[in-house]
């Protein structure tokens, strides 16, 4: 019964994890940044939060970013 | 009568295209000269100087239709019939100069829009504000008298930074979009004066 209860839990985490991680607007917002920094991506396409401010984006022609924010400035670093 | 009532009418629509059409349709009036010359001989004082406009404007665009007329008295109707356009053709003229009376945006009120710009995203308006920031940083560097960044050689980065901004906002905020393109040399006469520089900076 718990094994099974956790097992719910972790799946609503799972779920509620990807569907924050495929929030349109974010997705939007780090092809806008990685766009105004002038490193190639096109468009992101899925982006996985590492924390807050912090993301690692994919991008449509393969590229992948890291993004965040280090004392009050927008970093994109290519991976 | 009725012919003064039917060139009001068409004087309210585009002038340039009534001129000839109204001298096309003043030819077939010659049934009531009388009325026509009364009226005319009465208000002849007060058309005076329309009658001079006339002549000019009128074998200009309808010299042949005028010369094809059979009727020696259309003439006088046709200085009568376009004494009133002018009239109508001079209102335009202040609704065209009220359009462009917007003034341009200040940096204070184009600052507080982009930050309450929904059309941004929170991390690029982050990455809007370095970069406005480093351009802000040389512009300083500029008026306090270092010269590597020239005025000319600034120019070029708050262009692409100002294109960068509308491209973002076009789409989703069109009267900021609008704004800020109106304000463009606004705001580059900000940033190049040293003294407005120096106040609103």
């Amino acid at each position: 019964m718990n094994k099974t209860a956790i097992a719910v839990l972790i799946f609503l985490g799972a779920s509620y994890t990807a569907i924050a991680a495929d929030d349109p607007k974010q997705r939007q917002d780090l092809t806008a940044v990685i766009a105004l920094q002038g490193k190639p991506c096109g468009e992101v396409v899925s982006y996985v939060a590492k924390a807050d401010n912090d993301f690692v984006a994919s991008c449509k022609d393969g590229n992948r970013s890291r993004v965040y924010v280090k004392d009050g400035r927008v970093v994109v670093e290519k991976q | 009568m009725t012919t003064l009532r039917l060139i009001p009418a068409c004087g309210t629509l585009a002038f340039s295209v009534l001129l000839g059409a109204c001298a096309v349709v003043s030819p077939p009036a010659p049934p009531a000269p009388p009325a026509a010359a009364a009226a005319a001989a009465a208000a002849a004082p007060v058309t005076q100087p329309p009658k001079e406009v006339m002549p000019s404007a009128a074998p200009a665009k309808a010299g042949p239709p005028s010369a094809k007329a059979p009727a020696p008295a259309a003439p006088p109707k046709a200085p009568v019939a376009l004494a009133k356009p002018p009239a109508a053709a001079s209102k335009p003229p202040p609704a065209i100069a009220a359009a462009p009376a917007a003034p341009p945006i200040d940096l204070k009120s184009l600052e507080v829009k982009l930050k309450e710009s929904k059309a941004i995203g929170l991390m690029t308006k982050l990455s809007l504000k370095n970069q406005v920031d480093d351009l802000v940083a040389q512009f300083k560097a500029f008026h306090d008298g270092r010269r590597p960044p020239t005025l000319p050689e600034l120019r070029q980065p708050y262009e692409l930074l100002l294109m960068k901004v509308l491209s973002l906002v076009q789409d989703q905020d069109p009267g900021l979009a609008k704004a800020l393109h109106d304000s463009r040399d606004y705001i580059w006469s900000v940033l190049s004066d040293r003294d407005k520089f120096l106040k609103n900076v």
